[in-house]
């Protein structure tokens, strides 16, 4: 019963929060935190439990059983490490929006809790019609977030927003529609369950659109160049709690998506197409370093160089072997909490200022030392600084990748480069140099440092001890690598297989 | 203590200084600054005991690991490792010493020995790691700490643009680097450098030559060879204390370092590549310094020219060790790294010398850098005078001095293996012998020539004492009998020639060095106002000042073809990607909305009406069709 709890919770603080909000303005605040800390604690205890056989735990029931929908809720370690950096990314949000947000803020948290457990759900739902419900439920709140609590362009951004995960969105549900359909024809057993749908002999040329279809609705989300667009522009205009959670959640259903469904559901489709997306990956970390390079506006400079980030995602999940999987888990965790962070120092930097424009910053490291310190720290994580979690990411993504291409390894490290650039670069405007006359800047404030200190702890652990995480993803990092055991794509493919590594 | 205690001790030593000045001390300049001068003199007695403990080890605890797949972090210290952590933790000590005077009065001083210490922790661990990726990891944050204090003075533009250039120029090279080490990961199936120099013998030699090549690249970008030598003479805007330590004596000879570390996986064509470009920094560097007018900026590009010294050494002696079917074994030095690490230790003595010096003159005179407004210092500086004189004598290779030594080995390498190279560090030499002349005739003799130069006195103790130390060491240091026994290793290894070749190369040396003084100070004239090359040879002096455009080509290729690119991406995106796709999909949207037009009310909450009822027939036409089938 932890399971459908986990979900929950967070659906039931939100009603109340938002009741309570009429009320109360800080009472919604309190249930948030609640809302959040609970879940976190209870996905916590499962940390370091045995899997018997596939699952930690599982939970289901029929929901419909005459379309063969039922309510299945599983977690693997690859769940768990994701809903983990859901609840945690999700009290800090909570923290951000502590008190930025006046404006109804009963109806606020009730939308941040709405997210949050749709999320969870989208990481724990294992049979894909309840999975499309969960990312369905993401959405709605997430555009509300945008509209309504945003920034100037607020309305256009949030609609961008809600077309372009709606086209996802609406692929994704024909594909799974089309996938449960051909697997009926094929097999006689209509089911939506995952483990059920895998290893299902389609024809090969449905399971090539299928696979499109999928990968396009996780891409899009991801989102993986060239479906990108909207990203900068509902970061740049969403609240910082709002950013914090686009980037370090919202984005990772993607990758997850990629990782459970695309490549173990069609394996020889995702082979097939490997080289296309590899290549697509890699022009994505450039293509979003080099955008990050021209932006003017802080925001949308950190949402580019997610889109850089993400790349690496693509990258790993379609180099798939053990060393690029482990490092698109590390990845999806450090980028979360990096870019998060970054976000929310773009937050309080606007809140202060009032801008987001970095030719109106500089010389800030002799007003605010300690933001300074915490931005450094930030944009270094984001270079991939060795001894920060990123790294560990990056550096096994792409000793994977080498494997399965050399150009494309050498293209996304080329990456690593650009990164230098466009992190040094927020480094060098809007901290160093001289502070304009009469310019004042109030420093980090306790709260808003305990919650930067907390990402610093998280990505220091996971540079120094990547152990622990690396533990918990390897038995479901196993099972996706056999559920789509497949010979290396030659396409690309340079170098013979590994030598065996020495004991 | 266990010896691999005693390391882990040294390298958490200054990381938990660091730790407590960015925390605690951030606004008690002075005691972080004897937090951090403390630290540095533990570390060098911590050091010296495990340096002549004769302890020697390789210890490593597994740090992740999946499957088949496992990597470790730790120790290996041998005599390389041994000679490097001398170098380090001595010159460290010193410098710190002497940063005490220097950055007496900054309002920020405990910024800057936090930085010190946090370098001190960093190159420490990259001195002591035993595989690829724990040498990296430090590498990057010998880099890291490199940045922060070259923006010491984080208000200078100049300082800010320097710092950004270093890094990036490093992480260019570092590229290379992390290329190579994952290469070596699946050719070898290890990164550890034991391992490898076990397995390295059944593999293709190109394979080996592409490893050597991209580890190379790394050295390439921490040592300043061309082409990735420009961030180097910028990285001058930080502290000169900064300068004499990371810039000078130890971060910028890492990248020799690391390539003795991997000499195993080394070829012939490998060291071929590796011998040219340090044969041509080394020249290239020589002639650039001859045209600068800057203390700091001269003694830089001294700093890269012998760099090329180092790297050209290590290619020739590597050349020569794989001649004729020979092979280079596990834990074996070659010639040339030997002669390179010589050099190496040499240069770290009498280059950390003259930055001190030069930033002793520097302090005295106010803040004036250009050696044309110096003049007259011999008298108002006396000490600084007689050590910064025994410092160029040693740079310039006079013999019985410490560079004397490590120079004529390095020729008599060349002048076994290439003619052509021999001539050229020839070459190198005399523009030495030539621009360190220069230097010293015209900042120290005549009437002094600016109002910091007539008010120059000599400095406290605490400034001079580290410059008597550096300068016994900058005489000493050549004689290679006068190492002990914990570097044997090392000191064995390095070529000496004799007979017929030792007086070649001892005439050739010491008549390029007559030469060389003898034409600067003929040219120059001591205690000279205006550069006698700008007013007798503008064209050459122009040519040399250009420094063959690097800095301009570069300039223009990431303002005119990056950020160009940059901002025409900016500009498609903006129209093609967001503009049509976007429209396309409200258009398609429109037409699915029918009649969306007539809802365009503006108002929010009509919106999310209609998304939530469209959502509501998606999920009933949903189920229908489910349960339908």
């Amino acid at each position: 019963m932890m399971l459908p709890a986990i979900i929950l919770l967070p659906l039931l603080a939100g009603l109340v929060a938002w009741l309570a909000g009429r009320w109360s303005a800080t009472a919604p605040r309190w249930i948030a935190l609640a809302g959040t800390a609970v879940p976190l604690a209870l996905t916590a205890t499962f940390w370091g439990r045995p899997a018997e056989g596939r699952w930690i735990a599982a939970f289901g029931f029929d929901w419909i059983p005459a379309a063969g929908i039922s309510f299945f809720l599983a977690l693997d370690g690859l769940s768990l490490l994701l809903v983990l950096l859901t609840f945690f990314l999700g009290v800090l949000a909570v923290g951000v929006a502590w008190r930025q947000t006046d404006h109804r803020p009963g109806f606020f948290f009730f939308n941040l809790l709405w997210i949050l457990s749709g999320t969870a759900g989208v990481f724990l739902a294992l049979d894909l019609f309840l999975f499309f419900f969960f990312w369905e439920l993401m959405v709605l709140p997430m555009y509300f977030v945008i509209g309504i609590w945003g920034h100037e362009h607020r309305t256009r951004a949030a609609i961008k927003f809600f077309l372009f995960t709606q086209a996802g969105g609406f692929i994704l549900l024909l594909a799974i529609l089309g996938l449960h359909f051909s697997h009926a024809a094929e097999t006689g057993l209509h089911t939506f369950l995952y483990e059920d749908l895998l290893g299902g002999a389609l024809p090969a040329g449905t399971a090539w659109w299928l696979m499109l279809g999928f990968f396009f609705a996780f891409a899009v989300k991801l989102p993986a160049f060239p479906f990108h667009t909207w990203l900068p522009d509902a970061h740049t205009e969403a609240p910082t709690a709002g950013s914090l959670i686009l980037a370090g959640i919202l984005l990772k259903t993607g990758g997850y998506g990629l990782l459970r469904f695309v490549v173990p559901l069609f394996p020889e489709a995702a082979a097939a197409f490997a080289p296309v997306a590899l290549v697509l990956g890699a022009v994505g970390i450039l293509y979003g370093a080099k955008l990050a390079f021209a932006q003017s506006d802080l925001k949308r400079l950190v949402a580019y160089t997610s889109v850089s980030h993400m790349g690496f995602v693509v990258v790993g999940v379609f180099a798939w072997n053990t060393w690029a999987l482990q490092g698109v888990v590390v990845t999806m965790i450090c980028h979360g909490l990096s870019t998060g962070a970054l976000f929310i120092l773009a937050g309080s930097l606007q809140e202060r200022l009032h801008t987001r424009d970095l030719g109106r910053m500089g010389g800030f490291q002799v007003l605010a030392p300690r933001m300074t310190a915490f931005a450094l720290f930030f944009a270094m994580a984001s270079l991939g600084l060795p001894g920060l979690g990123n790294f560990v990411g990056e550096f096994l993504i792409l000793l994977g990748g080498f494997q399965i291409s050399i150009p494309v390894t050498v293209a996304a490290a080329l990456g690593l480069v650009g990164a230098t650039v466009y992190s040094l670069w927020i480094i060098q405007r809007a901290f160093h140099g001289t502070p304009a006359k009469g310019a004042t800047l109030a420093d980090v404030n306790f709260r808003e440092a305990a919650i930067l200190g907390a990402l610093v702890l998280g990505l220091l652990g996971l540079g120094l001890y990547p152990r622990p995480v690396l533990d918990a993803a390897e038995p479901a990092v196993r099972w996706l690598e056999a559920d789509a055991a497949r010979p290396v794509p030659v396409v690309l493919a340079v170098e013979p297989p590994p030598h065996p590594p020495l004991p | 203590m266990t010896p691999s205690a005693t390391a882990l001790l040294l390298l958490l030593l200054p990381l938990g200084g660091a730790l407590l000045t960015a925390l605690f001390l951030r606004r008690r300049g002075e005691a972080a600054a004897w937090l951090s001068v403390g630290v540095a003199g533990v570390l060098l007695l911590l050091g010296l005991g495990l340096i002549f403990s004769g302890e020697r080890f390789d210890r490593s605890v597994e740090w992740l690991r999946f499957g088949e797949f496992s990597l470790s972090l730790g120790f290996l210290f041998d005599d390389l490792a041994a000679l490097m952590l001398f170098v380090v933790v001595f010159v460290g000590f010193w410098i710190h010493l002497f940063s005490l005077g220097y950055m007496k009065g900054d309002p920020h001083k405990a910024r800057f020995f936090g930085g010190l210490s946090l370098f001190m922790f960093a190159m420490i661990g990259m001195t002591l790691a035993d595989d690829l990726i724990m040498l990296f990891i430090f590498w990057e944050l010998v880099g890291l700490s490199s940045y922060l204090l070259i923006n010491f003075y984080f208000h200078k533009p100049a300082a800010v643009a320097a710092s950004k250039k270093a890094f990036i120029v490093n992480r260019i090279g570092d590229f290379g680097f992390l290329l190579g080490i994952i290469w070596a990961y699946w050719a070898f199936g290890s990164i550890n450098l034991n391992e490898i120099a076990v397995i390295i013998g059944e593999k293709p030699e190109t394979i080996a030559t592409g490893i050597a090549l991209l580890l190379f690249c790394g050295a390439v970008g921490k040592s300043g060879q061309i082409p990735l030598h420009v961030w180097l003479p910028d990285a001058m805007e930080g502290p000169t204390p900064v300068s004499a330590l990371i810039h000078a004596a130890t971060m910028v000879a890492a990248g020799i370092y690391l390539l003795c570390r991997v000499s195993v996986v080394m070829t012939t064509e490998a060291a071929t590549v590796i011998l040219w470009i340090g044969v041509a920094t080394a020249v290239y560097a020589g002639f650039c310094a001859i045209a600068q007018r800057d203390i700091k900026k001269i003694l830089a590009y001294s700093t890269i020219s012998q760099l090329g010294f180092m790297v050209a050494a290590f290619g020739l002696g590597t050349r020569l060790a794989l001649a004729d079917g020979g092979s280079i074994t596990l834990g074996m030095v070659t010639a040339g790294a030997a002669a390179a690490m010589f050099h190496l230790t040499t240069h770290a003595f009498f280059k950390a010398l003259l930055f001190l010096g030069a930033g002793s003159i520097i302090h005295a005179c106010h803040h004036e850098q250009d050696i044309f407004k110096m003049g007259g210092l011999a008298r108002s500086t006396p000490l600084t005078f007689i050590t910064f004189t025994i410092g160029v004598l040693a740079l310039i290779g006079m013999p019985f001095l410490a560079g004397f030594f490590s120079k004529d080995a390095i020729l008599y390498l060349a002048w076994q293996v290439s003619p052509v190279a021999f001539y050229l560090l020839v070459l190198g030499a005399l523009l030495t012998a030539f621009y360190m002349s220069r230097l010293w005739a015209v900042a120290f003799f005549g009437a002094p020539r600016s109002d910091g130069a007539k008010h120059a006195h000599e400095n406290g103790p605490v400034m001079v004492v580290p410059l008597i130390v550096l300068a016994l060491f900058s005489i000493v240091a050549g004689y290679d009998a006068l190492y002990p026994e914990a570097f044997a290793a090392v000191m064995a290894a390095i070529p000496h020639p004799s007979g017929a070749d030792k007086t070649l190369i001892v005439g050739v040396s010491v008549a390029v060095l007559v030469v060389g003084v003898l034409s600067a100070l003929l040219f120059y004239r001591p205690g000279a106002a205006e550069d006698a090359l700008e007013r007798k040879a503008r064209p050459v002096h122009r040519f040399l000042a250009a420094r063959l455009w690097f800095d301009d080509v570069y300039n223009w290729y990431v303002a005119k073809v990056q950020q160009r690119l940059a901002l025409v991406l900016s500009y498609l995106e903006l129209v093609f990607i967001s503009g049509l796709l976007v429209r396309g999909l409200a258009g398609f949207s429109g037409l699915l909305g029918l009649g969306l037009r007539s809802l365009h009310t503006g108002n929010l909450n009509a919106y999310l009406y209609w998304i939530l009822i469209g959502l509501v027939l998606l999920w009933g036409l949903t189920i229908g069709l489910a349960s339908g089938s």
